[in-house]
């Protein structure tokens, strides 16, 4: 590595939201022609504090230094004039004009009065030649791949010449080449004396690309250093840090019988020759990192994807739903991710969002007759501890928690055999999951299966009897019993998969 | 957590019930007050024959506006090709006459019905979007119409027994008071409030219309929803277009004009969200309500001519809306 001096120096930033520290105190410096990757479990702060150094709020406290100047980081164009530049997990390039328009947006080469097509051209050649891109720059967006859509978007950034650049997951979208090609662009860049950020989930990638890694949790940076000097054991554990696990209360009913059962389930490009079992009265974690293909199993599972392959039979019988209607009539129930979108509809009120599900049982002969006062309407809001306790409230008016709760409720009210809950307790406060955890518990105590997917991986181990591990649109192995743990399951996901039975 | 989680709706309980009762009922607050309003100018404006024809004129309008509802309420806005499905089950039904009245009939609704299944295919099924497609239709169906009839009127002969009952449609009345027409529009809407309270397909389509990816995944066969919806709405347009014909005794390709736009606005005077999801048929009744009190009172004032009475109906029709929309804001809604 060679030092140049420090490109950017942050001490003692914090920031500030609502009733939480999103940025805790955190001291963190780049040097030039460094890379300084940015691990931490989801919540921990990162994006937080890379938005931060963007520019994204205006009422951060603490001192920021950009190659020892004290600098004001409170607008996007104040970041941009301190030669900060960042590249989202998200593409911001416009689709249907030309990558030369793209790359070069907001200062096009003019010669008095008209563009200078032929400037505009070369320039845009040379900066794709830096990512290694050999493209008409005359090209639509539309028209090139996604992963040179990624690259147009480096080049784009280089092309303002920063001295600072943020990559958050970077590689999220690209094949194993181009994995490898854009490690080699990095490589370049360090040696040109530019400053990195690079955030990934991704362990190994980091200790590829990476000079210094800095491990955030609640907020905080727990710690700075060189990669190698770390394993990515040690960063796992920095990552977990002492999350208390007797939250989770061991359940002491042994599963039964195996009641669910996939075999060779295939989704061609999402996931592929998946078989699993779960047993009656068993809670089944599916570990994974994001883009592994954990969602999409399930969803094909009960009906809303289509399957292209693969056999499903619950309770010994082989069933094929082709709708996700006839999925939740065989008794399953899928609790989306995306609570606000696909979830509830929240301009409808409690009531008529937690009956959702159930509208086809109560119907005799098409007319509804589930118009009892004390359905399971009161009882699984009172069951749930929902405030309040207002059937006929606007779901919009409730807090998170609380739609959340509903949310549970809705799949509950259907008595399901199989329950599958994807991210059930995603941006929800301790007391609510809490109550979310006992009632997951409550069915898997009835005897039902239960399939839990969540980011939250003491959650995840601590809810789960068995975890699979899925990487890649693949079932890898399972844990469970003693050698299932927080750090396991990190590595694992992360492909070593030394940790797995065989 | 953050910051749009905490619970935003600090509003009073009986403040939140009084709001909550205005939000469905406020169009009714304008009809009560142009009952006054009409009174004052026209003493026997309350008796009986004065106030059913008030609604006769509007029957046809009605009978529509109902079946737009539920395009309305699944989130789809508006079929826009009800002028061309009333003038083409009115044509088809003024054909059929010499088969008897109920061959007519049931040929007029089947056309339809047909029609706006087509239309429902391609908005629920292949998912176009409904403007640009019921658009379209109107488009198509309106040349195929003047092309196989040339622009001619087709007539209801009335010196048959099909086409003199045929013509009765309109005209008639039932119990010696009761117009035929405004027995029409009640049946249909309570058929319609019916539909959209008391069945699960109902839930289903506000569900749907609130949030199509939630009813999505929540099981509802949301296409099969969706196309429904426009099939209602072809059925109650080609009832509407039957009486129009009765009512003109010829069948004729512009007799639907303008019906698109003014069920629309009645529903939407009648707190039907075009967002959809929120709405109920009541509501859109009192909607039809208002556009006819206006219809009949705005002539009886004197000093307004044609001009002034489309300045005074836009005005109504916005303030009709507008209180709606605050009512609905004071009760923590905001997309409205």
């Amino acid at each position: 590595m060679t030092n140049l001096g420090p490109a950017l120096q942050m001490k003692g930033v914090s920031q500030r939201f609502p009733g939480t520290l999103a940025v805790d105190r955190v001291d963190f410096d780049v040097q030039a022609g460094e890379v300084h990757a940015l691990v931490g479990e989801n919540g921990a702060g990162k994006s937080t504090l890379v938005r931060l150094i963007a520019g994204s709020f205006p009422d951060y406290t603490g001192e920021v230094l950009m190659r020892g100047r004290p600098v004001a980081l409170h607008s996007p164009a104040a970041a941009k004039a301190c030669g900060i530049q960042m590249i989202h997990q998200e593409l911001s390039l416009a689709a249907p004009i030309s990558l030369a328009e793209n790359i070069l947006a907001g200062r096009l080469p003019r010669n008095r009065v008209w563009l200078d097509r032929h400037a505009m051209w070369s320039e845009t050649r040379k900066w794709l030649a830096c990512v290694g891109l050999d493209l008409d720059p005359g090209t639509p967006v539309e028209e090139i791949s996604q992963h040179e859509a990624q690259l147009v978007e480096i080049a784009k950034a280089l092309s303002n010449r920063p001295g600072l650049l943020v990559m958050d997951e970077p590689t999220s979208a690209l094949s194993h080449d181009e994995v490898r090609r854009l490690f080699g662009i990095i490589q370049d860049l360090k040696s040109n004396g530019l400053a990195i950020i690079y955030i990934s989930h991704h362990l190994p990638e980091v200790f590829e690309v990476a000079d210094r890694v800095t491990v955030m949790r609640d907020g905080r940076a727990v710690g700075t250093h060189e990669v190698r000097n770390v394993t990515s054991r040690q960063l796992v554990e920095m990552m977990i840090g002492g999350v208390p696990s007797d939250m989770y209360a061991k359940r002491t009913a042994a599963p039964g019988a195996i009641k669910l059962r996939g075999e060779g389930l295939t989704r061609w490009g999402f996931f592929h020759n998946c078989s699993f079992h779960v047993r009656a009265g068993e809670i089944l974690g599916l570990g994974g990192l994001s883009g592994a293909g954990r969602s999409e199993l399930l969803r094909s599972l009960c009906g809303i994807d289509p399957l292209d392959a693969g056999r499903i039979s619950l309770a010994g019988k082989v069933i094929a739903p082709r709708t996700y209607a006839q999925a939740i009539a065989a008794g399953f129930a899928y609790l989306s991710e995306d609570r606000k979108t696909e979830g509830l509809a929240l301009r409808l009120t409690v009531a008529e969002n937690l009956l959702a599900a159930i509208i086809p049982r109560q119907c005799r002969w098409g007319v509804y007759v589930g118009h009892q006062p004390d359905g399971p309407l009161r009882r699984y809001l009172r069951g749930l501890n929902v405030q309040p306790l207002e059937p006929e409230r606007e779901l919009a008016t409730l807090s998170g928690g609380n739609q959340q709760k509903v949310l549970l409720a809705k799949w509950l009210a259907t008595d399901p055999e199989v329950l599958i809950l994807d991210e059930p307790t995603r941006g929800v406060d301790v007391g609510a999951k809490a109550v979310i955890h006992r009632a997951i518990a409550e069915v898997a105590d009835r005897g039902r299966c239960v399939i839990l997917v969540s980011s939250d991986l003491p959650e995840l181990v601590g809810l789960s009897d068995r975890i699979l591990i899925m990487r890649r649109g693949h079932l890898l192995g399972e844990m469970s019993g003693p050698q299932c743990r927080e750090q396991s399951v990190l590595l694992a996901v992360n492909g070593e998969m030394g940790v797995l039975k065989p | 957590m953050n910051r749009r989680d905490t619970p935003t709706d600090s509003v009073s309980q009986p403040a939140r019930q009084w709001h909550q009762a205005l939000g469905v009922g406020s169009v009714y607050l304008f009809v009560v007050a142009f009952l006054i309003i009409g009174r004052l100018i026209s003493p026997g404006f309350w008796a009986t024959e004065s106030l059913l024809q008030v609604v006769k004129d509007v029957s046809i309008l009605g009978i529509i506006a109902v079946g737009v509802a539920f395009i309305t309420l699944s989130g789809h806005y508006v079929d826009l090709s009800i002028p061309a499905i009333m003038a083409c089950s009115g044509i088809v039904a003024a054909c059929a006459l010499p088969l008897g009245l109920p061959t007519a009939l049931l040929a007029g609704v089947a056309t339809g019905g047909t029609l706006g299944l087509i239309n429902g295919l391609m908005v629920g099924y292949l998912r176009l979007n409904p403007i640009l497609w019921t658009l379209a239709a109107m488009s198509v169906l309106d040349g195929i119409t003047r092309w196989a009839y040339g622009g001619k009127w087709v007539y209801v002969r009335q010196d048959t027994g099909p086409g003199a009952a045929f013509a009765s449609i309109y005209r008639g009345e039932w119990f010696g008071f009761l117009p035929v027409t405004v027995a029409l529009f009640a049946l249909v809407a309570v058929l319609g409030d019916f539909l959209m309270r008391w069945t699960g397909y109902g839930k289903q389509l506000k569900l749907t219309g609130a949030s199509y990816a939630a009813a999505r995944l929540t099981g509802v066969n949301v296409r099969r929803t969706v196309m429904v919806a426009f099939l209602v709405s072809g059925l109650t347009a080609a009832l509407g277009g039957i009486i129009k014909t009765s009512f003109s005794k010829y069948g004729d390709v512009e007799i639907g004009l303008t019906y698109d736009f003014q069920a629309i606005t009645a529903v939407v005077i009648g707190g039907v969200t075009l967002a959809g999801g929120r709405g109920t048929i009541p509501g859109v009744i009192g909607g039809v309500l208002v556009i006819g009190l206006l219809g009949r009172i705005l002539p009886l004032i004197p000093g307004i001519g044609q001009d002034e009475q489309f300045m005074i109906r836009g005005v109504v029709f916005v303030a009709a809306a507008g209180l709606n929309l605050l009512a609905l804001r004071r009760a923590g809604r905001s997309d409205a």
